[in-house]
């Protein structure tokens, strides 16, 4: 009978919690938008210049290599295993074309979207975490100056405005990759290559592709900064808070890429 | 002294479903340095975290300088928020802007200053502290001691009329927490500013006070000057000072207390 009761009771207590963080995100993004987006405009606080650039060249600019090395190298594997497939039918003049959809398409928002919510996302949540930890959090409140204006409206648009960038660099670099394999690997005429590459790429696949990365970037943004500011209990908090945000920012990337493919695929075919 | 500019009344605050704070009444007069003193848990950095619009009490009100705190909304707060200054417990220095930026961000938020009128001032603010030239330092290159001094120069920095003090002694040797204690009085006579110091530290305590304000279970206990506090007679006041382990408050806790305090944290956990 305890047993049951403690059962529910952890039911109930799971639920109340989540629910509770759902309120929380639901007040951080409810005054992102207000510090974001009204406020300038109503000329109470203007953007944070200097916090902003500092944040776009942090997660733009620094992530570009891991973005080209990881793109790069997935544009390579894509290739070569497209063209083992195809090769049985005779087919390899298609891999171009396959390359380059499924880059923008698919894997150029998912894997950028992951290795940000890996190297930024993590700084996000382990700098806020460390800032709420030692009392700076409360320490801007007390100096009058609203924590989410300050610290997270430069640092999501920051990530908005990089994330889509890098993005579509990450689509031509790992195309390129495709292209450096295919023709010096697997001998593919370089012109019929790069034919095959743009012949199959229409204008919806790199919208498609756009509007997923804007959307991966909110997600990895808003779970970075909320996973930052709900830091408790010192050094260890910060440390499973960090965790905590890339697991959760992975698994929604990777949940929303499949909403997001299912509605591209359904809605507007 | 004058009008009260800190007026607290009926101060109710719950937190995880116990109470902490039960009705607490204060007035604070301008220039004055106001102790708040008592043990762990008796709510003191509650009241601290209430009085600043970190918190918003169940009931009663925080006037200050004739402004309710407690029901003020969010911009309502950050308005008399600039005209106080708060030193934490831990400094809470930006560890990623030097020192001078720390001082300058205050100045560069509310106010429309030329950039070097600001870095004067921050070099105002600093000498004040004793902290010449320190402006390019980072914050985990200075010691604690000047960290607390680097933050009560950040506190000052839009000339407050009051001054919020955390633990200002807390993790520092005897000496510079005098040094502290000194610059707090310094600040109050030189520029008449009025000071709420929380401690648990006697000496410092005493060595500052205007007055003195007791707490006990979230309630004020004993209220005076700072000679009559430490010749008071309430029981609970003579222990504390004391540092007896037998009296009103009981290391040896009951098993039903125990329990109670157990299930309460257990309460407070979810």
């Amino acid at each position: 009978m305890t047993g049951m009761l403690s059962f529910f009771g952890l039911i109930g207590r799971k639920t109340h919690l989540f629910f509770a963080e759902i309120a929380r995100l639901q007040e951080i993004i409810q005054s992102f938008l207000y510090w974001a987006l009204v406020a300038p405009v109503a000329g109470r606080r203007g953007l944070q210049r200097e916090a902003f650039s500092r944040q776009l060249a942090f997660t733009g600019s620094d992530s570009f290599p891991i973005i080209a090395l990881v793109t790069a190298s997935i544009g390579a594997v894509l290739t070569l295993q497209a063209a083992y497939q195809l090769k049985q039918f005779g087919a390899l003049i298609y891999t171009g074309g396959l390359v380059s959809v499924s880059m923008t398409r698919e894997l150029g928002p998912v894997v950028t979207a992951i290795v940000i919510a890996g190297r930024v996302g993590a700084s996000i949540t382990a700098e806020l975490g460390t800032m709420k930890v030692q009392e700076e959090v409360d320490a801007l409140t007390t100096m009058g100056i609203p924590p989410v204006a300050y610290l997270v409206v430069p640092r999501i648009l920051a990530i908005a405005i990089a994330l889509p960038c890098l993005t579509m660099l990450g689509n031509v670099i790992g195309m390129f990759g495709g292209y450096v394999v295919g023709t010096l690997g697997l001998g593919i005429n370089s012109s019929l290559y790069i034919q095959g590459s743009f012949n199959a790429l229409v204008q919806k696949d790199i919208l498609t592709g756009l509007v997923k990365s804007v959307v991966f970037s909110l997600l990895v943004g808003f779970i970075a900064v909320h996973e930052g500011f709900s830091v408790k209990g010192g050094a260890e908090g910060v440390g499973q808070a960090t965790t905590r945000s890339v697991v959760l920012s992975i698994i929604t990337i990777i949940v929303a890429d499949c909403l997001l493919t299912a509605i591209f695929y359904y809605l507007f075919p | 002294m004058t009008s009260p500019v800190i007026r607290i009344a009926n101060v109710h605050k719950m937190l995880g479903g116990r109470p902490i704070l039960n009705g607490i009444d204060l007035e604070i007069y301008e220039g004055e340095t106001m102790v708040i003193m008592g043990g762990s848990g008796c709510g003191k950095s509650t009241l601290l975290r209430t009085l600043i619009g970190l918190l918003t009490p169940e009931k009663g009100s925080v006037l200050i300088f004739d402004q309710d705190m407690a029901s003020a909304s969010e911009h309502e707060k950050n308005e008399i928020r600039k005209k106080f200054g708060m030193l934490f417990q831990g400094a809470a220095l930006f560890n990623s802007l030097s020192v001078g930026e720390n001082v300058a961000l205050p100045l560069k938020e509310h106010t429309r200053l030329d950039p070097d009128i600001i870095k004067i001032i921050v070099k105002v603010k600093l000498e004040l502290v004793g902290l010449t030239g320190f402006e390019n330092f980072m914050p985990y290159q200075i010691s604690g001691g000047m960290k607390k001094r680097v933050a009560l120069a950040r506190a000052i920095a839009l000339d407050p009329k009051i001054i919020f003090y955390d633990e200002p002694g807390a993790g520092l040797d005897p000496i510079t927490a005098s040094m502290i204690d000194h610059l707090i009085m310094d600040l109050s006579k030189k520029l008449g500013i009025t000071s709420v110091v929380v401690t648990h530290e006697m000496k410092s305590a005493f060595r500052i006070a205007d007055r003195v304000a007791v707490l006990h279970k979230g309630k004020v206990v004993a209220f005076g000057t700072s000679s009559e506090i430490e010749n008071s007679e309430n029981p609970y006041v003579r222990q504390f000072i004391n540092g007896e382990i037998d009296g009103p408050v009981s290391f040896r806790e009951t098993k039903e207390n125990y329990l109670k305090e157990i299930l309460g944290d257990d309460f407070d956990e979810r």
